[in-house]
């Protein structure tokens, strides 16, 4: 299983990306939108995980470009503005949201669910 | 009585009189100055309405005026020429039948007693007011005579009137009393004897017919005729002056024969005052008509009008002033209380704004927390797995606790930061279903560290089933905040917080926040809910926490009540409707 973790918070995310092989799951990181989009030309991914705020393209734009290349890659929206609920612009009610900071168990258990390797 | 007529006094006090400064207010009035607005509002509109009116009233006294002079003046000056032509038709007719009399007689017949006695018994008959008739010589005797009195034989020659009459051909005396001490006039007629020497034929006419004819001129109690010589001394009794002879300083400038009307002064009193001398063709006599009116008896009908009618002016400036001065109370009244009422939106409008603000900031901040806040906890998180996975460390217990002891403090953060966040976004919310239960731990979870560093002992009862609230969350969030905030500052350590909520009937809850702090003295209990009341010193406090409490829990259709020992504690009450009247809310 392949993860792509999106975001402008480097130590962050290269943090996650570490205790994530740790547990077994192989995280690639990018720290833009257009990092990741190549990224995810190159290599197929399970599961992206993208921060909602970001400079340049934001988490919702990204998905909206990566989705019809990869139309079984999974998304999880990761925010500093407040609790887990639903986004107001328009995004599909699948998407799941998840607030800052990140329990890392509760982030397996998500993308698990997400893959139904569970 | 006298108490309920001063409490309706009061209530008539326009309020903008009772006006309190208070200095975060006044600065949202658009008027400052409330009394000085309402003086000269006053002012111009009573100076507006009113100049007309006296303006008006001075033009129509003026106008009076000058036409009730003209008009007395006019009407003196005829009443004068019409008793001057009398009095000198009435000297004029018996001089001119003294005249006839001695031209048809002749000396011959005059000088007979007989003939002179029946020619005055004639004249008498034919015009009156002779008493008698005398013959004289030119040596001034008595040669015949006719009448009353038996002055026969006497002689004249040294008295003024015969001087006088030797000197013309007639003569007409002034008054005087003679011989006989009664008032009367001598007319005399001098005539040619055949032998050349001449005669004179006199006639005394009593002042009686005189008299009566100038009384019958008279017109009113304030006017007055009467005849003077050329002197100034008075030839019949004057209403003024007093009897016959007495002086007057009436003074004549010119001898002529028109009539003249001028205004002169007696004892004070403005009269209008008309003369003309009495002369006739053939001889000038001594007498000066007078025709005296007084201005103010003459006026006294306009005078009468005029005072009536201050009268009605002068009421009608009172309603005037009454209904001006009630009008613009009244209006300034209503401007003062849309003004007041502009001036406490604008200041809650401030105030939210401030709070819509400290908000957002507040937003901002927890964003930019929970960045680090992830950082902090992955990297911390890394090292935990670092001695989990790794064996690097696998056994030191002590690193694992204080690693731990981080990740707990990011979690608490974390929540905070979310809560935080999840309370600001309600300021936008407006009416909807709410939880009270959910919404008081939401409220309490902000005191939860403090509560337990002071060992206060915070319940909530809430029984089950609690019905949902259908009403304005975020109103009603802050009303929670400013209570639970208030009782965590008046309670000591150790001390409790009950939270108690009932139903007390279908449509309204009862939420009731006791604390056993400090109290509130009796005499701040009143001011409380009043903006800008605080005890707190220093200026930590704005003042404003209560009242504006106060101000939601009534927009959100509610009461709020305190009851409070000093030393004991204190219960705030508040009761509010499960349903809130959307109308109430604007």
């Amino acid at each position: 299983m392949k993860i792509l973790l999106v975001d402008d918070e480097q130590k962050f995310i290269n943090m996650l990306a570490k205790r994530l092989a740790l547990r077994g799951i192989e995280a690639h990181v990018a720290y833009t939108g257009e990092d990741a989009l190549k990224k995810a030309g190159d290599t197929v991914y399970d599961v992206a995980v993208l921060d909602i705020k970001m400079p340049g393209i934001s988490g919702v734009q990204l998905k909206k470009e990566l989705s019809p290349l990869h139309p079984n890659m999974q998304f999880i929206f990761v925010t500093g503005h407040g609790g887990i609920e639903k986004s107001e612009d328009g995004s599909s009610e699948k998407d799941i949201y998840l607030s800052k900071p990140l329990d890392i168990e509760f982030l397996i258990e998500t993308i698990e669910d997400l893959t139904h390797t569970g | 009585m006298l108490k309920v007529f001063l409490e309706f006094l009061k209530t008539l006090w326009p309020e903008f009189y009772k006006h309190r400064k208070n200095v975060h207010l006044d600065s949202f009035f658009t008027f400052t100055n409330y009394q000085y607005l309402w003086f000269m509002s006053i002012f111009v509109l009573a100076l507006t309405a009113l100049s007309p009116i006296g303006i008006a009233t001075l033009i129509y006294y003026q106008l009076i005026e000058t036409s009730v002079d003209s008009d007395l003046n006019h009407r003196t000056k005829q009443l004068t020429t019409a008793a001057k032509s009398a009095v000198t038709f009435f000297m004029e007719e018996r001089l001119n039948a003294l005249t006839f009399t001695v031209n048809e007689n002749g000396y011959e017949q005059l000088e007979d007693n007989t003939r002179l006695s029946e020619i005055l018994k004639n004249l008498k008959l034919g015009f009156g007011g002779v008493t008698d008739l005398s013959v004289l010589d030119a040596e001034g005797n008595q040669v015949a005579y006719a009448g009353p009195f038996n002055l026969e034989g006497k002689n004249y020659k040294n008295q003024s009137w015969f001087e006088q009459s030797i000197k013309k051909m007639n003569y007409i005396s002034e008054v005087f009393t003679g011989y006989r001490d009664v008032p009367h006039i001598i007319i005399a007629v001098r005539s040619a004897k055949t032998d050349g020497s001449f005669f004179i034929l006199r006639a005394t006419l009593d002042t009686e017919r005189l008299m009566q004819t100038l009384s019958s001129y008279k017109t009113g109690d304030y006017a007055d005729i009467f005849l003077v010589n050329h002197e100034g001394v008075l030839q019949t009794p004057a209403m003024h002056y007093g009897a016959i002879f007495t002086p007057t300083n009436l003074i004549f400038p010119t001898d002529s024969d028109e009539t003249e009307v001028r205004e002169i002064t007696i004892k004070g009193k403005s009269i209008i005052s008309g003369h003309s001398f009495i002369s006739r063709d053939l001889t000038s006599t001594p007498f000066v008509l007078m025709v005296l009116k007084e201005k103010a008896g003459m006026l006294k009908f306009w005078q009468d009008m005029s005072f009536k009618f201050n009268w009605i002016m002068g009421a009608i400036v009172i309603v005037i002033i009454i209904v001006i001065t009630f009008a613009s109370t009244f209006m300034v009244n209503k401007l003062y209380h849309a003004d007041k009422a502009k001036a406490e939106t604008m200041m809650q409008m401030e105030q939210s704004q401030q709070l819509a603000s400290i908000g957002q900031l507040a937003a901002g901040v927890a964003h930019e927390i929970n960045n680090p806040l992830a950082v902090i906890n992955q990297t911390a998180g890394y090292m935990k797995d670092l001695f989990t996975y790794k064996d690097q460390a696998r056994n030191d217990d002590e690193l694992a606790e204080y690693i731990d002891s981080i990740l707990d403090a990011v979690d608490r953060c974390g929540t905070i930061t979310r809560q935080l966040l999840g309370f600001v976004r309600q300021f936008d919310v407006k009416i909807k279903k709410v939880n009270l239960q959910k919404l008081i731990f939401q409220v309490l979870s902000f005191h939860k560290k403090e509560a337990e560093y002071r060992r206060i002992h915070v319940t909530v009862s809430i029984p089950e089933p609690f019905p949902e609230l259908e009403t304005d969350s975020s109103k009603l969030q802050q009303v929670l905040v400013n209570l639970i905030n208030n009782a965590f500052q008046a309670v000591q350590e150790g001390s409790c917080l009950d939270i108690i909520a009932t139903q007390t009937n279908p449509d309204a809850i009862e939420l009731v926040i006791h604390d056993t702090g400090c109290g509130i003295p009796e005499e701040n209990l009143k001011k409380i809910h009043e903006p800008f009341f605080s005890t707190k010193k220093n200026g930590s406090g704005t003042g404003l926490g209560l009242s504006i409490t106060y101000g939601l829990v009534k927009k959100l259709g509610g009461r709020i009540s305190v009851q409070s020992t000093e030393g004991v504690g204190t219960s705030f009450t508040i009761i509010l409707p499960i349903k809130i009247n959307e109308g109430r809310t604007a």
